[in-house]
C-alpha cells in the first residue's frame, strides 16, 4: 500500500533521514521506533507532505505521492495524526472534529462519522461545545484521533500517541488503535513506548540518527537483544514472553 | 437668578457635551474597527507586521474621490468599486511580494513591506499630488438633531456600512469554512495543512480581505474629512494601536479596541485639549503594554 525508497529528508543542513526504506501493507500495523531525534517524526511528515524530501520516492497504492501537498495526499487517503496532538485548541471540540472532514462534501455521511465517533468517546459528546484546548491530555488525544479519522483514511500515520498520558490512558489509547486496525484501516505507528507498540504490531523498524537498523516482524523484534536493550529498558525489568 | 439654577444649566450643557462626544466616538470607532480588523486578521494569520494597510486605507479613499469627483461616479457605486479595488490592492501586494517572502525572515519581510508602504504613498503623491482634496457626498448638508445632540448624514452613513462590514466579517470568520479554515491556520498553521486547507489561499484571501476592510475605511471616512497622501499613515498608527488594544488576531477584541481608541481621542480632545487627539492611540497604547501586554482579549488556551 505504501513504498518509501530511499527517502532523504533534511532541514538546511541537518540530514534528518537518509536512505530510508519501508513498505507497509495494506491492512498491516507497522511500527517505527526509536530514540529521539531520530527522524521517525521527519518520516510521517514526508509521507503527509507536510516536508518535501531531498530525495527518494514515496508510492501510495501504486502513485508517487514524492512532494505532493498535505492535500492531495489526505484526498488519497492517508491521515496523520501529529505528536502533541495538536487539536486547534480555541476551536470547540465539534469543530475540530469538523476540521477532520474538511475536505468531505458528504453532508450526511459527515453526521453519521461525527454521530459514530461522539458514542464511541462520549466524553468528545459531553465536551462538544468547549474549547478543544481546555481538554484534559487524554481528552485531546481522543479528539486528535476521532480527528484523524473522520477524514475516513486508508492508512493513518500515529506519531507519538501515548505521549505524556497517564497509564490507563495509554492503554486506552492502544486499544483504540488495535481496534481501528481490525476495522481494516492501514497503521503506521510512531512510538517511544517500544514494549506497548511492538506487542501491538505486525512488524516494525528500527529508525536510529535517520538510518533504518532493523526491521522485522515485531514478535521478533521484542526478543532481539539489541532492542531489548536499547528500546525495552533492561530485559529484566519487562516480562518478554 | 439663583446660583442653583445656573448650576443645573451648567451641568445640563456637560453632560450634553459627554453625549455629543459619546456619539461621535461611537460614530467614529465603527471604521476604526475596520481598519483595526483588517489589520489583525492579517497579522494573526499571516504574522506579517503590514505596513502598506495605512496605504490601502488612503487607496481607498482615492479612488472615492477620482471616481466622484474627476469621473462623475455614482457615490454608492464608488464605494463598491473603491472597496473591490482595496481586495483586489491586497491580493495583489500579497501574491507579488508576501508569497514569495513565505520562508524569508522576519526583517526582509518588513524591510519589503516598508518598502511598499513608501513606494505606494509616493505614487499617491505623484498622481494626486500633495494638495488635500475633498470629496462631495449626496447627502443633506444640514445635521440630524435631537435634542442638543447633531449628527451628520454622511456620518450615520458611514457608521451604518461599518457596522454592517463589521458584522458579516465576523460571520465569515465564525460561521463559514471559509472561516473556520482560517481560525485553524491562525491556531496552528502545519496541522490546518494535514486537514486539507490551502495555506497559501488561506494567505492571499486574509490579506485581501483586510485589506478590502481598510479600503472601505478610507472610502467611507475619505467624504469626511479630506484626502491626502500622508493619511495613510495616521490611519497605520492607529490601527496598530487598536491591534494591541485588542489583542492579536482576534475580531472582537479589534472591534472594542477601535471603539476604546474613539472614545479616547473624543474625551482626550474634549476634555484635555484637541491636539491631543492623535495622540491618544499611542497613550493607550503605552497604558497597555504596560499593564496587560497582550492586549485586552487575549486568547486564553491551555497547552498541554
Ligand atoms: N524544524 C526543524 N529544523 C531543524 N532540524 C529539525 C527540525 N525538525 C527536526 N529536526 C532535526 O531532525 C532530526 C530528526 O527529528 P525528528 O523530529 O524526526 O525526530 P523524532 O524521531 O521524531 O524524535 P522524537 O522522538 O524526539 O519525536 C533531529 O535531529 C532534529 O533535531
Ligand atoms: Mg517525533
Amino acid at each position: 500500500m505504501l513504498t518509501i525508497e530511499n527517502l532523504d529528508c533534511r532541514y538546511g543542513q541537518v540530514i534528518a533521514v537518509s536512505g530510508l526504506s519501508l513498505e507497509i501493507a495494506k491492512g498491516e500495523l507497522v511500527t517505527l521506533i526509536g530514540s529521539n531525534g531520530a527522524g521517525k517524526s521527519t518520516t510521517l511528515k514526508a509521507i503527509s507532505g507536510l516536508l518535501k524530501p531531498s530525495a527518494g520516492r514515496i508510492l501510495f497504492e501504486g502513485v508517487d505521492i514524492t512532494g505532493a501537498s498535505p492535500r492531495e495526499i489526505l484526498a488519497r487517503g492517508i491521515a496523520h495524526c501529529p505528536e502533541g496532538r495538536r487539536v486547534f485548541p480555541q476551536m470547540s471540540v465539534e469543530e475540530n472534529l469538523e476540521m477532520g472532514s474538511f475536505l468531505r462534501r458528504d453532508a450526511a455521511g459527515i453526521a453519521a462519522d461525527k454521530a459514530r465517533l461522539y458514542e464511541r468517546f462520549p466524553i468528545l459528546l459531553e465536551r462538544r461545545t468547549q474549547a478543544a484546548g481546555t481538554l484534559s491530555g487524554g481528552e485531546q488525544q481522543m479528539l486528535a484521533i476521532s480527528r484523524a479519522l473522520m477524514s475516513r483514511p486508508k492508512l493513518v500515520l500515529f506519531d507519538e500517541p501515548s505521549l505524556g498520558l497517564a497509564p490507563n490512558i495509554v492503554e486506552r489509547t492502544f486499544d483504540i488503535i488495535r481496534q481501528i486496525r481490525s476495522e481494516g484501516t492501514t497503521v503506521a505507528l510512531v512510538e517511544q513506548n517500544a514494549y506497548a507498540a511492538l506487542e501491538l504490531s505486525d512488524r516494525a523498524y528500527v529508525l536510529e540518527q535517520g538510518h533504518m537498523t532493523l526491521s522485522g516482524p515485531a514478535r521478533g523484534l521484542l526478543a532481539d537483544p539489541h532492542v531489548q536493550s536499547a528500546y525495552l529498558g533492561t530485559s529484566d525489568a519487562i516480562p518478554v514472553n | 437668578m439663583r446660583p442653583g439654577a445656573l448650576d443645573r444649566d451648567q451641568r445640563r450643557f456637560s453632560l450634553d457635551q459627554l453625549l455629543q462626544h459619546g456619539l461621535n466616538a461611537i460614530i467614529l470607532g465603527g471604521t476604526y474597527a475596520l481598519l483595526g480588523i483588517g489589520l489583525t486578521l492579517i497579522f494573526g494569520i499571516m504574522k506579517v507586521v503590514n505596513f502598506t494597510h495605512g496605504e490601502v486605507y488612503a487607496f481607498g479613499a482615492y479612488v472615492m474621490f477620482a471616481l466622484v469627483m474627476p469621473l462623475g461616479v455614482n457615490f454608492f457605486v464608488a464605494l463598491v468599486l473603491a472597496m473591490a479595488l482595496g481586495i483586489l490592492l491586497g491580493a495583489a501586494i500579497e501574491l507579488l511580494l508576501l508569497s514569495r517572502l513565505r520562508d524569508a525572515d522576519i526583517d526582509t519581510t518588513m524591510l519589503v513591506m516598508i518598502g511598499a508602504w513608501i513606494a505606494m504613498q509616493n505614487t499617491e503623491q505623484l498622481a494626486w499630488t500633495g494638495v488635500a482634496h475633498s470629496i462631495k457626498n449626496p447627502f443633506p448638508p444640514e445635521p440630524l438633531v435631537w435634542g442638543a445632540l447633531s449628527v451628520s448624514w454622511n456620518r450615520l452613513f458611514v457608521f451604518a456600512v461599518a457596522s454592517l462590514l463589521i458584522a458579516g466579517t465576523y460571520y465569515l470568520v465564525n460561521w463559514t469554512k471559509f472561516g473556520k479554515a482560517l481560525r485553524a491556520t491562525f491556531q496552528d498553521r502545519d496541522t490546518a495543512a494535514l486537514m486539507g486547507v490551502r495555506i497559501d489561499r488561506v494567505n492571499t484571501a486574509t490579506f485581501a480581505l483586510g485589506s478590502g476592510l481598510a479600503a472601505a475605511a478610507g472610502a467611507l471616512l475619505g467624504p469626511v474629512f479630506v484626502v491626502v497622501p500622508t493619511m495613510g499613515d495616521l490611519a497605520a498608527s492607529k490601527a496598530f494601536a487598536i491591534v494591541i488594544l485588542g489583542g492579536l488576531g482576534s475580531v472582537v477584541g479589534a472591534t472594542v479596541g477601535g471603539f476604546i481608541l474613539a472614545f479616547a481621542e473624543e474625551l482626550g480632545s474634549g476634555y484635555i485639549s484637541s491636539g491631543y487627539r492623535d495622540a491618544m492611540g499611542f497613550v493607550l497604547i503605552i497604558l497597555i503594554l504596560l499593564v496587560r501586554p497582550t492586549g485586552l482579549f487575549a486568547l486564553k488556551e491551555r497547552i498541554s
